[in-house]
């Protein structure tokens, strides 16, 4: 947990924003092109086979998201230390941008080979699920009146939310699902061509620096922001004589400070 | 052909979200930013 956390630091440094930057967009570059360019059409679907290589990349990013959300809240609930609240709740708002934008490439992906934009589909019903359920852990923030029953509120939505993401998972094997099922992440060798298989991984690496780069851009989004709400008096201190503000206190009632 | 026009649509729309939400964490530190440096009276760039 502790390595966790350090890995998740360091992504807040300047440095290591302007790498994943570069880095990202690059990934994002190239996956594009092999994807559009390079790689050949599906011989079933034809063209619009090659909107996997966006769509299941970005649901990778927003179970990656609520994945590091679960973690975090844990850590939360644990230490009761709003450093963790903190990437709990920069991840949930990344995971809700990627799962917004896997819903709207899988409706892309739907129309010209299912003939339909939506169906109440398991695989689709629990996907939207999932994103109403962080859209509503991003709502409950606004509510809450005080930094530490946010954060505890918040925590428990961030442990019990996650119980979607493998039943999303798992939608198109427990129950009869127009989606197609699991080719990558299941039991057994991969089902789909070699060349595919490499360009979706590559796709997954571009995302995974997208998710990297976000989080270090978003946390230290959080901590202006959890500066700015500090009283002005305390602003204009000097840091090293500024008394630390308790901003939350663990479940077991030990305060932490931020 | 007019399956390409999901593609494309679906590569614009990946890029207009990502491109759009780092636009939108960018003006929420300039905001954040501007607010500590009036509030302060110092300049607030680099780390925080």
């Amino acid at each position: 947990m502790r390595r966790f956390y350090r890995l998740l630091s360091a992504l807040g440094t300047v440095r290591a924003q302007r790498i994943l930057g570069w880095a990202t967009w690059l990934g994002l570059l190239v996956t594009a092109v092999v994807a559009l360019a390079v790689v050949p059409a599906d011989a079933d679907q034809g063209d619009v086979q090659r909107l996997m290589y966006v769509h299941v990349p970005a649901a990778w990013v927003a179970f990656l998201s609520f994945g590091v959300v679960f973690l975090a809240s844990v850590g939360y609930l644990k230490t009761g230390r709003i450093h963790w609240d903190r990437i709990a709740v920069s991840s949930a708002e990344i995971g809700v941008v990627f799962c917004a934008l896997t819903i709207v490439l899988g409706s892309l992906w739907g129309r010209p080979v299912w003939g339909t934009w939506w169906t109440w589909d398991p695989r689709l019903t629990t996907t939207a699920l999932l994103l109403l359920i962080y859209a509503g852990y991003l709502s409950l923030r606004k509510v809450a009146d005080s930094p530490a029953r946010r954060a505890r509120w918040s925590a428990v939505i961030g442990v019990v939310g996650f119980i979607d993401v493998p039943i999303v998972h798992m939608s198109v094997v427990w129950w009869r699902s127009l989606h197609q099922q699991a080719t990558v992440v299941r039991p057994g060798a991969p089902t789909i061509a070699g060349s595919m298989l490499a360009t979706l991984l590559l796709a997954f690496v571009a995302f995974s620096l997208a998710y990297g780069y976000l989080m270090a851009v978003r946390m230290r989004v959080g901590r202006l922001e959890d500066r700015s709400a500090l009283p002005v008096s305390e602003l204009s201190t000097p840091r090293a004589r500024r008394p630390r503000p308790v901003q939350a206190t663990a479940v077991n009632g030990s305060p932490h400070h931020a | 052909m007019h399956d390409l026009g999901y593609v494309v649509a679906g590569y614009a729309v990946t890029l207009v979200t990502l491109a759009g939400y780092r636009w939108r964490l960018a003006l929420r530190t300039r905001r954040a930013r501007r607010y500590l440096s009036t509030a302060t009276g110092r300049t607030t760039a680099g780390r925080h």
